[in-house]
């Protein structure tokens, strides 16, 4: 029997979500076929058989967080000739050929026919959870020798609820949690429970525990500033045809990108991380642009890997292909680690500032809000000009607030005159 | 069945009215649920009228008379006359007590508002059921059926039980006198009961085994003490032994038997008891016209929740795979019941206790030590002799002992069993134990009262601990 153990799939990950089971108990499996799906960090990976043999048996639920180094599955190994015990001997009158009897005893025994495994838990605690439907094989004991008690199951039911039941209502295995959240409370509310607990497990907790770090690490100092993006807009339609042509939807992010990556060129501080076991600035000569995509998973960041070396219509492309594959929930861990920039793009959304999060350990981060059309005023008169809201954060242990603007002073003139934009690009 | 006949509609339908069948049938209709009970012969079934309460009876009055040999080292000087058994007034004894418990039961089905039905009843479809009564032929319509018909002896084809010379152990409990001697073929726990309690009332008992010792469901251990008080009672036992032919002649049976120690004897007696085995009653109540499935053995199969493969047509007690206990069947009966009536039940627990009523008793849960090992489980043991019990001393019943089995790495109990006075009431705790996954310690920890032979748990489960009072701990 081979024990198969949650690996670190992730980058030093200490747990993983069982999202996807792709094979039942009893199931015979091919070497590398794929078993299970799992949630690591911000990843989801399948993990395959390491041996041909039949799958005897699952621990864990979908939904289920477990430990690296747990294990999660066993496979009985093709050649494997122990035979598991039954549990269950017949012991029947065994009439021979031509009447002849072999005497034997009545069935009494203490073996039962079927095999019933029994959970460590007492009878009625074994009720309980029938009637609470919760498989009690699946429950983890903390009562003495693992037996498990009424609050174990509580607080199995509690944990579970929400990933297993409701989200079957969902057709996406999303989570959903703050959706949940939302209808949990609607629906509870009128049955007067005033609040739910819905555990901080998987992605959310993932990127609350990031969040914290980099609050926590950089100071943080966030700037505003103006675009206006009428130019911008123009030159975008008159590539309109052109893209068309080549079946490339263009938006205004690939020529953010672009104007970024010439800033960043021009104040390596900003992209750039301190090392603070060494304390030194890293300066950075790659150009990797994270960009938040928000999916139903949650906060993704897929990465444009040398974002400076790529074209406008490249980096279309590439930013549609990663955000399809971020709302799958099918990027590999390379896809999203490695960024030196990252770009928040809530306009579409709504918004006319924010005080973004930088993207620990990286220097600074760029939210880009609504694009619409205000009164400006522009020599000396008001008229109506497309405008958008762009809030840097930036690590001002590395910058100050100087660089900063003039940072986005440069952004702002790229964007603003696409011209330059076009001359600068290499 | 004729056409326009009208069906007499109801919510369940139970076929067979033992400790399985009623006891679905009272737990019904406390659910609020119309239900019919029908029984083709008396109510409490095979336990009830020829099994578990008539030879515990005929056990308790066999153990009384024996008794009375052993009361003069205590003092007790009886008349020098010769004790006499009339078999015929312990009938009517007998008789009285299950009237007693049927009329317990009819009350109970009357107040529970269960309808019952005398009658031999077959499924018509899987949702139709004729009963014939005394040549009356009445439908019923159901949504649910309980399947509770029970098993019988099984008589192999060259043995013609006749009910006089050679007996089931039905007839073996209707006997008026106590015969002179008695060969009974199979040595499992009724050959055994009644062989002992015949060989106390004074009848001669030769007891024919195929395998090679009695009682060869229970472990070995246990089953010593059990051989050793069946000698002393000058019981014959015959292992490895089997039967050839069995015939009548000049009012006695000569059962042909073969040995490879002895070869081929005759053995001659007044009476035969013939007890091999039982088989499930599923031939004839028209099984496949409700579409329900039989196994090879005659065996219907049911989920944890009694359910065969038709869902809505429940299966209980003998006729399911597992042994023929009226404990087990009551429980199946309560779960089905309980399952019908929308609760979440199920027959969830390995733990079906056994008890014997041999001398002296055997009774135990849960897994042998064999069992136990085979299971994988590195396993403690923990025993403690009556020998060293006040009680059992006090009362003069020293023979046996409990034995408690722990898995050595959690001492979580995995089996309990013992072999003495009183073992069928005593397995009371070893039941509890185990269904509340307790540990050794548990039990070791609990103030058993004293003198009582419940102490003797208390003792084996430090004698695993290493911390028996009562014996020295090796």
């Amino acid at each position: 029997m081979m024990e198969f153990k949650l690996p670190d799939v992730g980058e030093g990950m200490h747990e993983g979500e069982i999202i996807q089971w792709l094979i039942k108990e009893g199931e015979a499996v091919k070497q590398d076929q794929p078993i299970v799906e799992v949630q690591t960090d911000k990843v989801n990976a399948e993990l395959t058989a390491p041996a041909a043999g039949v799958v005897k048996k699952i621990f864990f639920s979908e939904g289920d967080i477990v430990e690296v180094g747990t294990t999660i599955f066993t496979i009985q190994e093709e050649n494997d000739v122990s035979v598991p015990y039954k549990g269950m001997i017949d012991e029947e009158i065994q009439v021979v050929q031509s009447g002849d009897v072999i005497v034997n005893a009545e069935q009494i025994t203490t073996k039962q026919h079927h095999e019933v495994v029994r959970a460590l838990a007492t009878p009625f605690v074994r009720q309980m959870a029938r009637e609470m439907k919760v498989d009690i094989e699946k429950v983890k004991g903390s009562g003495p020798a693992g037996r498990i008690t009424e609050s174990d199951l509580k607080q199995f039911k509690e944990n579970n609820s929400i990933t297993l039941e409701d989200a079957k209502h969902h057709d996406s295995k999303s989570v959903q949690e703050m959706a949940l959240m939302n209808d949990a409370i609607q629906a509870k509310g009128v049955e007067n429970e005033w609040e739910e607990r819905i555990p901080l497990k998987g992605i959310r907790k993932k990127i609350a525990e990031h969040m914290v770090k980099s609050v926590s690490t950089i100071p943080h100092v966030t700037h505003v500033d103006e675009l206006e993006m009428d130019r911008l807009k123009e030159f975008k339609n008159q590539l309109k045809e052109y893209s068309d042509d080549k079946d490339i939807k263009l938006t205004f992010l690939p020529f953010f990108v672009k104007a970024i990556v010439i800033a960043l060129k021009e104040f390596k501080t900003l992209n750039a991380s301190i090392d603070e076991k060494t304390n030194e600035i890293i300066l950075k000569n790659y150009y990797h642009i994270g960009i938040a995509t928000n999916t139903e998973e949650g906060l993704i960041v897929p990465v444009i890997k040398n974002a400076d070396q790529k074209t406008i219509f490249q980096l279309a492309d590439e930013i549609k292909q990663l955000a399809a594959q971020a709302r799958e929930g099918k990027l590999s861990i390379d896809q999203i680690t490695g960024s030196t920039f990252t770009i928040s793009n809530v306009g579409p959304i709504g918004g006319m500032h924010a005080t973004p999060i930088i993207n620990y350990p990286e220097a600074a981060i760029l939210a880009l809000h609504k694009m619409e059309h205000r009164m400006v005023v522009r020599d000396l008169e008001g008229v109506i000009r497309l405008m958008m809201n762009m809030s840097l954060s930036f690590d001002h242990r590395l910058i100050d607030g100087v660089t900063a603007v003039h940072f986005t002073n440069r952004i702002k003139e790229l964007l603003e005159n696409p011209i330059r934009l076009v001359v600068e690009m290499r | 069945m004729v056409v326009g006949e009208v069906a007499v509609e109801t919510e369940v339908i139970i076929i067979g009215g033992g400790p399985g069948g009623y006891a679905a049938a009272i737990r019904l209709g406390q659910l609020g649920k119309s239900v019919v009970l029908i029984e083709k012969d008396k109510l409490g079934g095979v336990c009830l009228n020829r099994g578990c309460i008539p030879s515990k009876a005929l056990i308790h009055t066999a153990d009384q008379y024996q008794r009375l040999n052993d009361l003069g080292k205590m003092g007790i000087r009886l008349s020098q006359e010769r004790t006499a058994m009339d078999l015929g007034v312990w009938q009517d004894w007998k008789a009285g007590i299950t009237s007693q418990l049927k009329q317990g039961i009819a009350h109970l089905c009357k107040e529970n508002g269960v309808t019952v039905v005398k009658g031999q009843a077959a499924f018509l479809s899987d949702d139709r059921i004729g009963v014939e009564t005394d040549g009356d032929f009445e439908t019923y319509k159901f949504e649910q059926a309980i399947i509770a018909t029970g098993s019988r002896p099984f008589i192999p084809s060259f043995i013609k039980v006749d009910g006089e010379y050679i007996l089931d152990s039905t007839s073996s409990l209707q006997l008026q006198e106590v015969p002179s001697s008695l060969s009974i073929i199979g040595g499992g726990y009724i050959g055994i009961e009644l062989g002992m309690a015949f060989a106390k009332l004074g009848t001669k008992v030769t007891i024919i085994e195929m395998a090679n010792r009695i009682l060869p469901q229970i472990a070995e251990n246990l089953v010593k003490e059990v051989t050793r008080s069946a000698k002393k009672l000058g019981m014959n036992i015959k292992t490895s032994t089997r039967v050839e032919k069995a015939s009548v002649v000049d009012g006695h049976v000569h059962l042909h038997v073969s040995s490879e120690e002895k070869g081929a004897e005759v053995v001659v007696s007044e009476k035969s008891l013939v007890t091999i085995g039982r088989i499930p009653n599923t031939e004839e109540i028209g099984l496949n016209r409700a579409g329900v499935t039989v196994g090879e053995k005659g065996h219907i199969e049911v989920d944890m929740e009694c359910r065969t493969n038709v869902p809505h047509i429940f299966a209980i007690g003998d006729t399911t795979p597992g042994p023929a206990l009226a404990h087990r069947a009551s429980k199946q009966g309560v779960v089905a019941a309980e399952v019908i009536g929308g609760l979440p039940s199920a027959v969830d627990s390995p733990n079906v206790p056994y008890v014997i009523f041999s001398d002296p008793q055997i009774a135990g849960v849960g897994l042998s030590r064999e069992e136990a090992e085979q299971q994988g489980y590195s396993v403690k043991i923990g025993k403690f002799p009556f020998s060293a019990n006040g009680r059992a001393l006090a009362t003069d019943e020293t023979e046996g002992f409990a034995e408690v089995i722990v898995d050595a790495d959690s001492h979580i109990l995995l089996g309990m069993h013992m072999v003495g006075a009183d073992a069928s009431n005593l397995i009371g705790e070893g039941v509890l134990a185990l269904e509340m996954a307790a540990r050794v310690e548990d039990i070791a920890l609990i103030m058993h009262p004293h003198p009582t032979l419940t102490e003797g748990w208390m003792e084996a489960a430090e004698a695993v601990l290493g911390h028996a009072i009562h014996i020295v701990n090796k």
